[in-house]
């Protein structure tokens, strides 16, 4: 065995606790989870089967645990994992799996593929096989803060801008803040009035809030790489930079896979993490509407065609923030808003997130899976599609111009503060 | 050697041997598994965990199987849904509310139960081996499942289809006499019942695991498993 192979199943096996372990013990090979995959529903490619996808992880567990699999290498009938089929994988696990967790959704044994996925990325990034475009977003991260060119001086001048450019207050590094807002570099670089609608919005509520220039970047591009030590340290950033404003909670911004990391995985690997409460700001604007804190021009965005809303898999299936987007375009959008179908919990993914839209040999699959949605938009007759994520907002707008649609691509905050009674 | 004796073997001692090692077997499988160890959830619920798995098995065996267009499972594959539920559901009848397999629970527990007329048992059996030659057939042509099977997968669906033939072919006396077909229908049970712990028929034990955590993710997560 090579050093790579090694080095990718030892983390393998270190990785199968009880946990992993059961779990693979309880797929009976039915295929289900293939149905429910977008990459394979678009492809007719029967190797993107989520259960293929974590072969790798099963043979070693099979290799190294069980009697049958012992037995089995005594005899030498074992298929060894080598080199070429690590290589092969990686390009299965990172180009054609948006952890989106709906095959988790189908399997009739509740198997949680995604987090089986992850441990197949674990493998694959101590092996060294992380696709290249997606490990120079790791390093720029690492290095630079952000892997979208953010340095903290690029930070600086953005926030400056948005501020003066919308007319907003951003409260900067405010002790005894109690909300500390983190913006994802996708909305800094790219979707800029995303930062002016949410500063519009908390103020508006008389939010005691800030952000941090310690706590810059919500995106966290080693939760996509499936490295462990380089997803804590990003964590940390962020922690460090809320525990030296002294802040009560945490608000991650429009972004799916940061929220999957911080809300719902942060704690078991920084227990510290548990000292903040964590929320998505879609819940924010939830619980402003709700409490009365925001009131919202009722109709507000009625008769200017239909709208329909993208349920991002981090955000609404895993993330349990699905009844709020429904109860706001209730009001600014009572008979415009129409369902896709699927949608909420069985929602199908934009195929952009995971990390995929960064890997460019991945662009021929992505916009494969995005026919899907396509299909979906068309079918409930929508000119405007809009979201809580902003990574599925750059799939969306990268694949309006890519397909040539007239579709307007929005996103939810960015409605709430144009709906804002003032 | 006569027919009878086999049958007496298989009946008895061979019987009560697999049951031994069928026993073992899972206990082997399930004392490994739980002592890979396991980390403490650490994570703030939003949701119940508690409930999250209460309506994980509601929806997978309990009730919602018996309305199954409810489920996007269902909506993607339904012939396979119902296959694959027929099959499961098919042998429950059988193994549990059928007369002949109730009395093998009796010798076994000590105390019996109200069963099934034969002719529903029966009718049920018919079915559920139609639904395991459609599943056959679907593991023979579908892409994905053509990569995934290897051997075990043929191996698993033969060797639980021979005791549900054998024992219809029993049930209704055909082809051979009584002690030829027992013979046959007791050495095919005896075969499966040491197989099962070798093997991924095993998931009916390890399913408790997966749909409790699965119940669990999305419970705590308040979202509806």
């Amino acid at each position: 065995m090579t050093t790579v192979t090694k080095q990718a199943m030892d983390v393998f096996v270190e990785e199968t606790g009880g946990w992993v372990a059961s779990q693979l013990e309880a797929c009976t090979r039915c295929g289900m989870c293939a149905e429910a995959c977008h990459f394979y529903q678009s492809s007719g490619n029967p190797e993107y089967a989520p259960v293929w996808k974590i072969e790798l992880l099963r043979r070693a567990y099979e290799q190294r645990f069980t009697l049958v699999g012992k037995v089995k290498t005594l005899l030498g009938v074992n298929k060894r994992v080598t080199d070429e089929d690590l290589e092969h994988w990686s390009k299965l696990n990172y180009y054609a799996c948006t952890v989106c967790n709906k095959c988790s959704m189908v399997c009739p044994m509740g198997i949680d593929l995604g987090s089986l996925l992850h441990e197949v990325r674990a493998g694959m990034a101590a092996a060294g096989l992380v696709p290249a475009d997606l490990m120079a977003a790791v390093n720029k991260q690492l290095q630079e803060g952000s892997p979208l060119g953010m340095t903290e001086d690029v930070w600086d001048q953005r926030m400056e801008w948005v501020a003066d450019e919308w007319e907003v207050d951003i409260p900067r590094d405010v002790k005894g803040a109690d909300t500390m807002v983190v913006f994802s570099s996708i909305e800094v670089m790219k979707f800029p009035t995303n930062i002016a609608a949410i500063a519009k919005v908390l103020n508006t509520a008389g939010e005691k809030w800030t952000i941090s220039s310690k706590a810059r970047e919500v995106v966290n591009f080693g939760f996509y790489e499936g490295n462990v030590e380089h997803t804590k340290l990003f964590i940390n950033r962020i922690l460090e930079g809320a525990r030296e404003l002294g802040v009560k909670r945490i608000v991650v911004t429009e972004c799916g896979h940061a929220y999957d990391a911080l809300r719902w995985h942060a704690a078991n690997w920084i227990p510290e993490a548990n000292d903040f409460e964590v929320i998505h700001i879609t819940g924010v604007l939830g619980e402003l509407v709700e409490s009365g804190r925001i009131k919202l021009k009722p109709g507000f965005f009625d008769g200017k065609g239909t709208i329909t809303f993208h349920d991002a898999c981090k955000i609404q299936r895993k993330g349990g923030h699905i009844n709020e987007p429904r109860e706001i375009l209730k009001i600014i959008a009572p008979n415009a808003f129409k369902e896709m179908s699927p949608n909420r919990e069985q929602s199908v993914c934009c195929g952009g997130g995971g990390g995929v839209i960064a890997i460019k040999d991945a662009d021929p699959i992505r916009y494969d899976a995005f026919k899907l949605k396509i299909d979906q938009v068309n079918a409930v007759g929508a000119e405007t599609v809009t979201m809580t994520c902003s990574n599925c907002r750059l799939q969306f707008t990268d694949c309006v111009d890519h397909f040539k649609l007239d579709w307007k691509i929005t996103g939810l905050a960015q409605m709430v503060a144009d709906a804002l009674e003032e | 050697m006569t027919w009878t004796d086999v049958l007496t073997f298989a009946r008895g001692p061979l019987f009560q041997a697999s049951l031994l090692i069928f026993i073992a077997g899972m206990i082997y499988r399930l004392v490994r598994v739980i002592f890979l160890g396991w980390s403490p959830d650490k994570v703030k619920n939003k949701g119940s965990k508690a409930g999250g798995v209460v309506m994980a098995y509601l929806k997978s065996f309990l009730i919602w199987p018996f309305i199954p267009w409810v489920k996007n499972t269902f909506k993607k594959n339904p012939l396979i849904y119902i296959a694959g539920g027929i099959f499961h559901l098919g042998l429950f009848v059988v193994l549990v509310l059928g007369t002949a397999h109730m009395l093998v629970w009796k010798s076994l527990l000590g105390f019996g139960w109200s069963t099934l007329p034969l002719p529903i048992v029966d009718w049920m059996a018919a079915v559920t081996i139609c639904a395991m030659v459609v599943l056959f057939i679907n593991r023979l042509i579908n892409p994905v499942l053509k990569l995934i099977s290897g051997p075990a997968e043929w191996l698993n669906l033969l060797f639980v289809f021979l005791p549900m033939i054998t024992g219809y072919i029993l049930t209704h006396h055909l082809f051979f006499r009584y002690e030829v077909s027992y013979s046959i229908h007791m050495l095919c049970v005896d075969f499966l019942l040491i197989w099962i712990p070798f093997s991924r028929i095993s998931h009916f034990i390890f399913y408790f695991f997966s749909k409790t955590i699965h119940g669990e993710e999305f419970g705590k997560r308040g979202v509806k498993a």
